[in-house]
């Protein structure tokens, strides 16, 4: 398999099939450039999300939906003995702030908000709205 | 009743807006798509036209092309008046339902944003996927910029409705170069665009439930043949009908179009013939030729099918070598422009210097610098009386010079 | 030939901004083309669009283009160096940043030298029109910068072009439109 730097190249020495690897390095999981996970469009947020430990279900609907994979999961095993992805955080790196997140998490108070980029995620916690707030 | 939508007398439109603007005012009545890049806004205005009342139609979504040009059929079979879009994959997915609908003589009018075929997946212009559908049977209409997407489309109706034609017609752009290039676009008012085009009368519509009739009927060696020689003869002869809605369209709009268009031929030694939003740019390029006292013109098909053989070699009678440029990887041939050129130019005694380039793939850019480039080698072979240069070339392409002899 | 650049990201509206510029100046009597170059199909990716304005029809459908104008309505975008590709010592910079001229030449040493002009279009656009499309505030300064056509025409223009929306968003954008003309530096 050709590296990223021989790809875009002139038609004498180009890869057949424009076949693009995902890894530089299978082994170690090294993302090669073409890899879209490299594709960072960060910059772009002016809004983040911030999530909420305590109330995630670990539905995982947030890891799904993201546009840019920026859920962080660990792998753990639930009450019935199955594997479950937990979600851990989320990768401020590759977030673009879409709010596509918020908006498709269930939880009844929801498990992610958008907060200016200047908040400290701290303080957004400390905001989070309580149930009293909600019933007004 | 469709409510009327006001249009300024210029519009800032691209070529989707202004091709489905076209759709509105024909009052098609079924649109059946699959939405693809870069056409989806021409469904897509189609369907807030109607939602907001200026089309008295049905918009019908459908799960795939194949789909979207079968439900096509079956509407213009039941007897209204149908249009679709579509680009790329779309169109090839469609290609088996391409020719029933001309075997079936429908007027279906469909606007193409031409773009690449995958692989590799593409979303830019080229002409790959009209060249897939030149053998299906269908008037093939070529569009420029944004104002021809809008008159080819209108015209479109006109010729594809025509009792002696009756055969589907595509309109063609160029993907994001004309379909999402805006430029200053002169609409008809909705009463004149739509008294040009004039009602649409059935024939034989499956409707008439007193009238059952079947469409596309099993043949065989029996009558098969006779069929698509009816068929070939309508669309041989259809360029009387076209000629005559140019006319029309021209009475109407001062808009003249022509089946072969030509520029600064008549006194040219060499011309280029070239397709789509590129022939305008070759005119950017004919221009610097002629100010370095090269004799160049342009030529270009309207109608890539019927094509133009006769009008084509009658426009390059005393010119003494031309370039082809072809927006599609030929894959084992010469391409398309080529071969009918060539072939119309010795069916009339013709021998003018041939030779073909290969441009602008997968929205490559194509600029004048570089058609000056070919206007330069057409003219090395003008001046020696024979072919000096490669038999097929390719421009703006990346890498060492690759020609084919 | 007027060229005009614009680097954005997919989402910010470059493309409605290219094409409402061509639309204020066709009615002025120009003619005009306006498109895009997109990169990969992600929303937040750099993407560039184009206006070419002149007096006689633009034949010319290549993408290639020598800018007198290069708007960055991104203000992350103003560090990548590709903002000065195929310009020349006459083109025109206007950017978006928060910082002042000085402090960002300094920090895009590609801007050295360069005819630039800032304006805080993101600020703008969230303050007046409640959200980070820097578009319109853009067009208000760039009609600043060029003095193209007298800023009274250009509000009578582009409010018309605008008022298939709201009131409240006409308005905001028109207030950013202001403010930008008043705060480009
Ligand atoms: S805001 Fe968008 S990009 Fe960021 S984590 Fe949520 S879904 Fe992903
Ligand atoms: S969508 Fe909400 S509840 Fe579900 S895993 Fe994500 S944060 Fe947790």
């Amino acid at each position: 398999m050709a590296t990223p730097k021989e790809m875009m190249t002139t038609w004498d020495s180009i890869q057949f099939g424009a076949v693009l690897p995902s890894f530089e390095d299978p082994k170690n999981k090294v993302r090669s450039k073409f890899n879209s996970f490299n594709y960072k469009v960060a910059d772009w947020r002016v809004e983040k999300p911030v999530f909420n430990r305590n109330l995630c279900i670990d539905c995982d609907f947030c890891w799904v939906f993201c546009p840019d994979s920026c859920f962080e999961v660990e792998e753990v095993v639930n009450k019935r003995g199955k594997k479950q992805a937990k979600i851990v955080g989320i990768n401020y790196d590759l977030c673009k702030g879409c709010g596509v997140c918020v908006e498709v998490c269930p939880t009844p108070i929801k498990s992610l908000l958008m907060f200016s980029e200047f908040v400290d995620n701290d303080d957004a916690l400390k905001q989070w709205p309580k149930k009293e707030d909600k019933k007004d | 009743m469709a409510t009327k939508y006001e249009l300024k007398s210029k519009e800032i439109w691209d070529g989707n807006t202004a091709a489905s603007h076209a759709l509105r005012q024909a009052q098609v009545d079924v649109v059946a798509a699959y939405p693809i890049t870069p056409s989806t806004p021409i469904v897509q205005n189609y369907a807030s036209f109607l939602a907001d009342g200026y089309v008295d139609g049905e918009f019908v979504m459908v799960e795939s092309e194949h789909s979207a040009m079968s439900a096509c059929v079956g509407a213009a079979a039941a007897g209204g008046r149908v249009a679709t879009a579509t680009s790329s994959q779309g169109y090839a997915l469609m290609a088996e339902v391409l020719y029933q609908a001309s075997g079936m003589r429908l007027p279906i009018v469909m606007t193409v944003v031409n773009r690449a075929l995958a692989s590799p997946l593409n979303i830019h212009g080229d002409h790959g996927d009209m060249y897939l559908g030149r053998d299906a049977g269908w008037i093939h209409l070529i569009a420029n910029n944004p104002q021809e997407a809008y008159d080819m489309t209108l015209c479109a109706f006109k010729v594809a409705e025509d009792k002696s034609v009756r055969l589907p017609v595509t309109t063609n752009q160029d993907g994001f170069l004309v379909s999402h290039t805006a430029q200053v676009v002169e609409p008809l008012d909705d009463d004149t665009a739509y008294k040009f085009i004039g009602d649409y009368t059935p024939l034989n519509p499956m409707l008439d439930t007193s009238n059952p009739a079947t469409y596309g009927a099993q043949t065989e060696e029996e009558w098969h043949f006779e069929f698509k020689a009816s068929q070939h003869k309508a669309l041989m002869e259809s360029p009387a009908v076209i000629d005559e809605v140019f006319a029309e369209f021209e009475k109407l709009t001062g808009r003249k179009y022509n089946r072969v268009e030509s520029y600064k031929l008549e006194d040219a030694d060499i011309a280029l013939v070239v397709m789509g939003s590129a022939y305008e740019t070759a005119m950017v390029a004919v221009d610097r030729a002629r100010e370095q006292g090269i004799k160049v013109g342009l030529v270009m098909p309207r109608s890539f099918r019927p094509f133009p053989y006769n009008e084509m070699a009658e426009k390059l009678k005393n010119i003494k070598a031309v370039a082809a440029l072809d927006r599609s990887c030929p894959m084992g041939a010469m391409g398309a422009l080529y071969n009918e050129v060539s072939g119309a130019l010795s069916a009339n005694g013709q021998a003018a210097i041939m030779t073909n380039y290969i441009y602008g793939l997968g929205g490559r850019d194509t600029t004048a610098e570089h058609i000056l480039e070919v206007i330069k080698e057409t003219n090395e072979n003008a001046k020696a009386g024979k072919r000096v240069t490669d038999l097929q070339g390719f421009i703006n392409l990346r890498g060492p010079k690759l020609s084919f002899n | 030939m007027l060229q005009i650049r614009w680097h954005s990201r997919a989402g910010q509206g470059a493309v409605t901004g290219a094409k409402a510029l061509a639309d204020v100046m066709a009615r002025t009597g120009k003619y005009v083309q306006a498109y895009s170059v997109y990169g990969a199909e992600k929303r937040g990716a750099p993407m560039s669009a184009y206006d070419k304005i002149d007096d006689k029809p633009i034949l010319d459908h290549s993408k290639w283009m020598i800018p007198n104008y290069v708007l960055v309505i991104d203000p992350s975008l103003v560090f990548q160096e590709e903002i000065v590709d195929n310009t020349t010592d006459d083109t025109v910079f206007i950017v978006t940043s928060h910082m002042d001229k000085e402090d960002l030449i300094s920090m895009a040493k590609h801007l050295e030298g360069r005819k630039v002009f800032v304006v805080d279009a993101i600020k703008i656009s969230q303050e007046e029109i409640g959200r980070a499309i820097p578009n319109t505030p853009m067009l208000g300064a760039f009609m600043k910068v060029s003095e193209i056509i007298p800023f009274e025409d250009f509000l009578v223009s582009i409010e018309d072009i605008l008022s298939k929306f709201p009131r409240k968003i006409i308005d905001g954008n028109l207030r950013a439109i202001k403010r930008a003309y008043e705060e480009v530096k």
